[in-house]
Formats: C-alpha cells, structure tokens, sequence
C-alpha cells in the first residue's frame, strides 16, 4: 500500500473562472453559488461570487481529488490506502449532504412563495436562510456584549454537521483558502481583510514568503521586561 | 505462522518526543534499535507548506477520525461519542511536527504537589519519584541538542539552571509588544517563552527560525523548527544502530510466562503481522496510546493489561486544556496588531504559576499572548456565521485583536481515565481509547481566575471589548497528554519507578508524558524529553548491562535500592 508519505503528485490547477461542472448540476450550480454571495455579501469590496467560492465547493465535493493540495501548490495528491477509503466515505456524505440542501432552500422559497431560492431577491433569500439556520440572521459584533464562551477544539473540519453551517464553514473557506483550490481568486479574499500572504504556496517552502517585517523592530528586552537586565555578551 | 524479524537489543514504539531522545541515546550507546511509527514518515521540504485549508480544516497531519477514532464520555454513567480527543500528529516526529513549540521548563514545585498540597478532595496528587535536580541536566542537554531559544533570567521565578540558553528569542510580534505593555501596567513578570526554535547567530550554527507565520498546526517545510524529525532521529540514524520502521502499527507487547517483554507484533503498510523481539520495550506513544497499547496487551500473567498488576494504568489523565481571552482593538483608532503574524506565542507569564490560595484554588499554569490565527480560521469566539456582520467582523478584527490563552494544569483524578472503548473499534480491527473526564472544581476555579486575569491584561493594554473563553469540558485541545502510566515509588499506586521502568515488568519502560503523576503548569514536551534522556540513560549504561539501581531523593533523605535479581 502506498504510504502518505509517497502519495503521487497529480499536476494541474483550478480555474477559478471554470463554469465546467463537475459535481454539480445548473441548477444546483446557481443555488449554492446564490446561497454563498447571501453569506458573504458583495459590497464595495468583492464577495463570495466574485472569489469563485462556487468553483471551490463544486471541486471539493466531485470526489477526493482536490481534498489536498501538493506543497508547492503546483497539483494535488492523489490520496491512497485507507486514507482515500475514509476520504471517499465523507465525500459521499457531502455529497447527500448539499443535493438535500439544495432541495431544502427551494422548498422554503416555496413555503415563502417564490419559484426557487436562486430567482429570490437577497432579502427573501436571507429569510429563507434565517429559517434554515433556526435562527435571525448575524447581528454585528457588539463591544458592549459581555458574552461568555468555552473551550472547543482547535481545527474546524466540515465532519459532522447540518447543511448551513457546513455551506457557511465552505463559503469562508473558498473565500480565504489558497487560491489553489479554486476560490480566492486572484487573492481578492485576502485583500477585503489585508492578508498579505504568500504568492503561492511554494513561497512559503523555502523562506521566500516572510512575515520578519510584521515583527517589532527596534526593541530592548529591558524595557519590556521590567527589573530584567541583559547579561553582558 | 507469523513473519519473525531478527531480534534487536531494543525497540521503540512511538517516534515522537518521548521516543526521539531514546532512540538517540541508545543507538549512540551503542544498543541496536528499532523505532516503530503507526504513521508516514514524512519529508518537511517535501510535504510541508503555509496551507491553512490543508493544515487547519482538512487535517492533513492530524489523525483521520474515522481512522483512528478515539471516544470520550464525561462520566461512567454517559453513553461515550466518538470526538477526535487530542489530536498528536501520529506520525514519525510525532507532537513535535506540529506543535507551536512552547519549551518552558518545569519549576520545583511541580515534582512535590502532594507534599505542598497534601489530599486534595476529589483529586489523586502525587510527589514525582524525582526532583528538579534529577531533570535539570537533561533539560539542559535537551535546550542545546534540540535547540531552544530563551531569556535566561527573564523569569523572575525560575528554577536553577546550569546553562544559558543557545539562542536569543524572537522580536515581539505587535500584540506580543501589547502583552508587554498590558502585563507592565500591572505589575506582571512577562518574558519571552522559550521555544523550540533558534534566531540569528545561535550558538548552533543552525538556520534561524522562519517566519512565514505558518506555524501552530502547521509542518514546517524549512526544517528550521525543532522537531524530532530534524534533530534526534538523524542523530540516531547515524551511528548505523537505528532503524525507522514507518507506516507501522504495533498492535502488541509480548510477554513470556515469567511477564518479562519479549518484543512487539506490528502490522505493516501492507497488512502483514510481524514480531520483532528485543531486550527491551520503550512504549512512547502519547499518554492515551500508551495506556491503550498495554490495556490491548493481555496476557496469562497480565489479565488486565501489561504491568497491571495495580490496575492504575489508564487512570489519573490529564490534557491542559488550553483556555484564553480576545481582546477587541479600535480598528479606527489602534494601530494593527496583526494577530495572524508570528510563530504563535510572543511573551508569555509565569507569574501566577505557584500557588497563592487566596486565589480560591491551588497550583497554576502558564498563560502567553498567541496568535488570532489566519483568514479561515482567525479566532473570534462569537463571529457572526454569516451575512454583512462577518463580513463586517472579519473586515474590522482581522488585525485588530488579539488573545492571551492559558495551560490549564488540571488536577489528576482517577475517574479520569483512558480505558477500551467496549464497541468502537480502529481501521485495524482493535478496540480504541475511551477518554472519561471530567473537570476538577479545582480546574473550574483555575481557569476562570486566570481567564479573569488574562482579561484584565488586555484590558491595560488597550482593547475595548475582552472575550473569555473558559472550561467547560475537557476536548483535548491543547494536544497534551500526561499521566496515564504515573510514576511514583510505592508498586501499589503507580505503575512505572523513577527510570519509566515497569514495577513488574524490568524491561519495559514508559517515556513519554504518561508516566507524569501530575500535570505540570508548563507545556510538558521539554519535559518529556529530558525526562526519556535521563531514564535511556539508565537503560544504557545500567539496565542493559545487567544492574540495577535506585534513586535517592535529597528532599527526604530516603535511600532505597532494589535488590538484584
């Protein structure tokens, strides 16, 4: 069985512009992509539709072939053993998982008396994601809040979820993730919030990609550490 | 008829922190040795990149859940869920491939909590069989074989050390230099945490640190972070005595009738069983999988698991769980403090590490000023889900936040314990770790003081709103494990003596954090690792020559030697 460590290196890359379908169908194609810019909104700067969050998801969920990037960004690594066995079961599940959930937004457009959730205007597509989610839309952040939270676990894989919050998980990552996997066009993500990562993944291999400039430059350990004095040398 | 390999002086199981320092120092002494890994043996330069889906959201290094599921119940009354429970790299290098690499070291109280602290209620405290006195040269020889950069001095509570550290510490990132200022403002001893990692003209003569800020979680494609992989196992494998079997699961400890080890049954990438004997057993897996191998191991002589005799295995876990506050800046008014920058902590705490029971709780932990985290994944307990307010929050907090979190030191208890889950089994057919937990009030009053404490920092420092994170449950996220296989000096309470040597089983020997009996304050790989020198040591140059010996602890005065077999 072939090892993690050898798994092959398929090359090739996403085009993020691509309509081709590989999993999904038109329709289903219009309807996540529809659903993706309600969760993040085009304003004055690009959202999801226009980072080609629609490509990513469609990719993400044809099988496991775009499940993992190779390092330099170049491909993506064809998974073997019981990896892609695990891998492949998931997929089937995301699978189900979004052909309902396509079904579910247009039945609820139709309890709110439109045609389908894509020919909805934003706001009544916005409601029809409140009564999905089981709850009102996002408020802002408040600075006023005094809301308490508690521990969970670092990472955050899609395993396991409902339908919405997994679309909302995949959106963000389509929106953020390396432009490899076909969403973040162009870096458009990075840009709406001042990410300045690397221009490739490769960049970040070799120390090409640096964030040294970001660190404090003139400092003294003295100063910020009261009582501390330097021993000499 | 199983595949039979040619017998080695001793193998290892686990190549992580624990196994890393024993395959070095055995293979140096001279010892043939065979270092078995469940996972790949992956090549940074090669496999490693800065990206987050692959890293963060789709657990290219993490266990595969559905692989190796783990399962975790709060008491024996609850139906136990599968949860993927402290998720360690299992692969070769183990913890250390993608920790953030925090190295502080230990203090003295640590090794004399119940001597400080007497019978907790509800809780199972324990003096180690060691002092300070016994780890502090090997911290040192860890600190300057693995590399690890430091201010020594800079803590103003720190235990003796014999060296000063091989490399200066990294720049303050911009909310490092917040913490600085925050902590400053209230009187607070801040300092630069050591790390697993060396700067510009270290006293190595190795590559500074990258700082592409792909880190915590993150391989690192550099080679520039301390791991392992990059520093014990190619000092092992070349003395020609070590052998790196990968991609290989050891489903088994043989014992002969007498109850000594004989060797391992492992499965190969192609599903083949295979023994390899040997003259001793290291078991190094982490906590849980260490707890979990003996349990599997059942024999005439071990009904109830290997060295089982007490029946202790698998009891008195702890996990650190890793707790913190957010602070919110004025994304108008502050300037950017850049929160996905840096290799993950930058200036950390030990002030409120030793007990002031005034505090309403006993012992303490250590807290320091992390990354928020990349785009994906930045860290905003709260952030709304979707719609124009995360677009909003991601907009405004990207580079306007930041957090102080805190290693929880939980308090061992014996209900919480790593036993076999009774219907959840792996990919390889076997019965996996069932994780029961449940915190100690003394963990509730812990962490809830210290997050209180963390959110005052920030608060002096400037940010306008503070969010705490505080324990709930325990879910493993700190990635530690301790104490599953305590150490201690009475055979009754504890499974393993002062060298990670089996009370009932001479050549078998556990070195990674499963032998703490209690969970330290500080991050326990340092630890880890000079404690798995020090006993391979022992293994070296007296258990494998045919002696034995004990340790004498100063603090009592107390001798006591084993009689020779």
């Amino acid at each position: 069985m072939i090892s993690k460590a050898d798994w092959e290196e398929v090359p090739g890359t996403i085009d993020s512009d691509s309509d081709e379908k590989l999993f999904f169908s038109v329709h289903e194609w219009d309807t996540i992509d529809a659903a993706a810019s309600r969760i993040i909104p085009t304003d004055a700067d690009p959202g999801a539709h226009e980072a080609g969050v629609i490509v990513f998801i469609d990719r993400y969920l044809s099988g496991i072939e775009f499940n993992f990037a190779t390092a330099a960004g170049g491909g993506f690594l064809q998974m073997a053993g019981k990896d892609a066995v695990a891998a492949r079961a998931r997929n089937a599940n995301m699978q189900r998982l979004y052909r309902g959930g396509v079904k579910e937004l247009d039945r609820i457009a139709g309890e709110l008396g439109q045609q389908s959730f894509k020919s909805a205007s934003a706001d009544v597509q916005d409601q029809v994601l409140e009564q999905l989610s089981g709850s009102p839309k996002p408020a802002p952040i408040s600075l006023d809040s005094r809301e308490v939270f508690h521990s969970r676990l670092q990472g955050n894989t899609d395993d396991g979820m409902p339908f919405f919050p997994t679309l909302c998980l995949h959106v963000r990552q389509g929106f953020y993730a390396d432009p490899v996997y076909g969403g973040n066009k162009g870096q458009v993500g990075w840009r709406v919030i001042g990410f300045p990562g690397p221009k490739c993944l490769r960049d970040t291999m070799d120390g090409t990609y640096s964030t040294a400039e970001y660190f404090v430059q003139e400092y003294d350990w003295s100063e910020l550490i009261p009582g501390f004095k330097a021993s000499g040398g | 008829m199983k595949r039979k390999m040619e017998p080695v002086d001793v193998v290892i199981v686990g190549l992580g922190a624990g196994g890393g320092p024993a395959a070095m120092v055995l293979s140096q002494a001279g010892y043939k040795v065979v270092g078995f890994d469940k996972g790949p043996w992956l090549r940074p330069a090669e496999h490693y990149s800065g990206d987050e889906l692959k890293y963060q959201n789709r657990s290219y290094l993490w266990p595969d859940v559905d692989l190796m599921p783990r399962t975790v119940r709060s008491d024996d009354q609850s139906v136990a869920e599968i949860f993927n429970f402290s998720p360690v790299p299992s692969n070769v290098g183990g913890g250390t491939s993608h920790m953030a690499g925090w190295t502080p070291r230990p203090r003295e109280s640590d090794f004399i909590f119940h001597s400080l602290h007497g019978d907790l209620a509800g809780a199972n405290l324990a003096d180690w069989p060691i002092r300070y006195e016994h780890l502090e040269p090997y911290l040192t020889k860890v600190e300057w074989t693995y590399g690890i950069s430091g201010l020594a001095g800079a803590d103003k509570g720190a235990a003796f050390r014999s060296k000063d550290y091989p490399s200066e510490p990294l720049p303050p990132t911009r909310f490092g230099k917040k913490f600085y200022e925050g902590a400053s403002a209230l009187g607070i001893n801040a300092f630069p945490l050591p790390m697993s990692h060396l700067t510009e003209g270290n006293a190595l003569g190795r590559p500074a640190v990258n700082r592409s800020s792909f880190w915590n979680q993150y391989g690192d494609p550099t080679e520039t972070r301390s791991s392992v992989t990059t520093t014990f196992i190619p000092l092992a494998l070349a003395t020609g005595n070590f052998e790196v079997r990968a991609d290989s699961f050891v489903r088994h400890v043989k014992v002969d009738r007498q109850g000594r080890a004989t060797g391992v049954v492992y499965v190969d990438n192609d599903g083949v069983e295979i023994e390899q004997d040997a003259r001793v057993v290291i078991l190094a897996l982490g906590a849980i999988e260490s707890a979990r191998l003996m349990l599997l191991s059942k024999s005439a002589r071990f009904p109830d698991g290997l060295a089982n005799d007490s029946g202790v295995v698998g009891k008195n876990a702890t996990f650190h769980e890793y707790l913190f506050a957010v602070g919110l800046f004025d994304n108008e008014r502050d300037e950017p403090l850049n929160g996905w920058t840096g290799n993950y902590q930058s200036g950390g705490s030990m002030h409120f590490y030793e007990t002031d029971e005034s505090r309403g709780h006993i012992g303490g932990g250590i807290i320091a000023t992390t990354q928020t985290g990349q785009p994906i994944n930045m860290i905003l307990p709260g952030r709304p889900t979707w719609g124009q307010a995360m677009k909003d929050a991601d907009r405004s907090y990207f580079s306007h936040a930041m957090k102080i979190g805190f290693i929880l030191q939980d308090m061992p208890q014996e209900t919480n314990r790593v036993d076999l889950d009774p219907t959840v089994k792996d990919a390889w057919g076997l019965p996996v770790a069932r994780i029961t937990n449940r915190p100690h009030a003394n963990d509730l009053a812990m962490s809830r003081w210290q997050i209180d404490k963390n959110m005052e920092i920030l608060q002096a420092a400037g940010a306008t709103r503070t969010i705490p994170v505080y324990l709930e449950r325990f879910t493993g996220n700190a990635c530690h494990q301790q104490g599953t296989v305590r150490m201690g000096i009475d055979p009754e309470k504890s499974v393993l003596n002062e060298w990670g040597q089996a009370h009932g089983v001479d050549n078998l020997f556990v070195l990674d954090g499963a032998g703490f009996p209690t969970a330290l304050g500080v991050n326990p790989t340092l630890t880890i690792m000079a404690n798995s020198w020090r006993c391979s040591d022992y293994i070296a140059q007296t258990h494998l020559r045919g002696r034995a010996d004990r340790l004498e602890l100063p603090n009592t005065g107390e001798v006591r030697r084993q009689e020779p077999k």
